[in-house]
């Protein structure tokens, strides 16, 4: 084989990795704004057994038929401090409409008393559920806060959010859900 | 010189029992503490970079260190099990070391086949090297191997 055909076929490979390093590049799906992927999208949500910091027994289970949203959270975090105002409103928005979301914030490495002290401050009287030693953050993948997650009335998957909640994203990602849901 | 063969050839030998004894031997019992070391050392703590979750203090890497001790403790997963469950959560970012299947195994294969292509070509190369032979010489050569020789002639006739 002469030297000619030699640099001729390993350009032609160089080119090809090339090639296709660019085309992984070009169809790759950008992330979609805040919301993010996750292997847990679309698949049925990890059993979560635990308890309110008020000793209120929860099994994510027993919340089948309604839409669920878990906002992981810690009250030292800026961004959810930065969210909360927009969590309260989407809590009182979905409270009065039909078949509205439940809320729940999910506590991230955070005491119970920092957390009460913060809600009674800020505001929010939805459900606030103990994650002993971060399982359910583990369960669900989730490195850092905050977070939010929607679980369908079947159990399933459906929007992780990861960082700070823009105004309206997770009303509008809700809705065409829910849309989507009843067609 | 009969001695120093078959020095060389027992050393041959020994390393090659050895060999073979440390790839085919088990690694026998492990404790659960072994399994936890091993599966977390296998992990990337997804808050730090170049971190293990074995080595790192964050909040994240110890959520998940308690997670695969409560299912090494629980029995029911493998390692191998416990990392794809880790992995389907947070991503294959998570895993340390490279799956060998999918676009991943190009991690494994392409260095073995760049090496296996550069010494084919090397073997190649000195093959061809070891080839090539002086062409026969040209009518000029001959000519001037010829004026040589009569030059050194006359040199030594005059002397």
């Amino acid at each position: 084989m002469g030297s000619k055909y030699l640099v001729k076929i390993v350009s032609s490979v160089v080119a090809l990795v090339l090639v296709s390093l660019l085309w992984v590049l070009i169809v790759s799906k950008p992330s979609d704004g805040q919301v993010a992927r996750s292997p847990l999208l679309g698949q049925p949500a990890p059993a979560i057994v635990t308890a309110t910091i008020d000793d209120q027994p929860f099994d994510l289970q027993r919340r089948k038929g309604s839409w669920v949203v878990f906002n992981f959270f810690n009250s030292t975090c800026v961004p959810c401090i930065n969210e909360h105002d927009l969590l309260v409103d989407f809590a009182k928005r979905e409270a009065t409409s039909d078949n509205g979301a439940e809320l729940y914030t999910v506590v991230n490495d955070d005491s119970d008393d920092a957390v009460r002290n913060f809600f009674t401050k800020n505001g929010g009287d939805w459900a606030k559920l103990k994650d002993e030693n971060g399982a359910i953050a583990v369960a669900f993948g989730v490195a850092r806060v905050p977070e939010t997650w929607v679980i369908d009335p079947n159990g399933l998957v459906r929007i992780r959010v990861t960082g700070e909640l823009s105004e309206g994203l997770l009303e509008a990602q809700l809705d065409k859900l829910r849309e989507e849901f009843t067609s | 010189m009969k001695t120093r063969k078959s020095i060389w050839l027992a050393m041959f030998l020994l390393v090659s029992v050895l060999l073979a004894f440390g790839a085919t031997r088990s690694g026998g019992p492990q404790t659960q503490q072994d399994r936890i070391d091993l599966v977390t050392s296998h992990l990337a703590c997804p808050t730090c970079s170049g971190e293990s979750v074995f080595v790192s203090r964050a909040s994240a890497a110890e959520a998940i260190r308690t997670e695969v001790a409560r299912q090494v403790g629980a029995g029911i997963r493998t390692d191998d099990e416990i990392i794809s469950y880790i992995e389907q959560r947070f991503g294959s970012e998570v895993l340390l070391v490279p799956r060998s299947t999918g676009l991943d195994s190009l991690v494994w294969s392409l260095p073995a086949a760049v090496l296996i292509i550069a010494l084919s070509l090397l073997v190649s190369a000195f093959a061809r090297w070891g080839r090539r032979t002086p062409g026969a010489p040209s009518v000029a050569d001959e000519a001037l191997v010829k004026n040589a020789l009569a030059e050194s002639t006359r040199v030594g006739d005059e002397s």
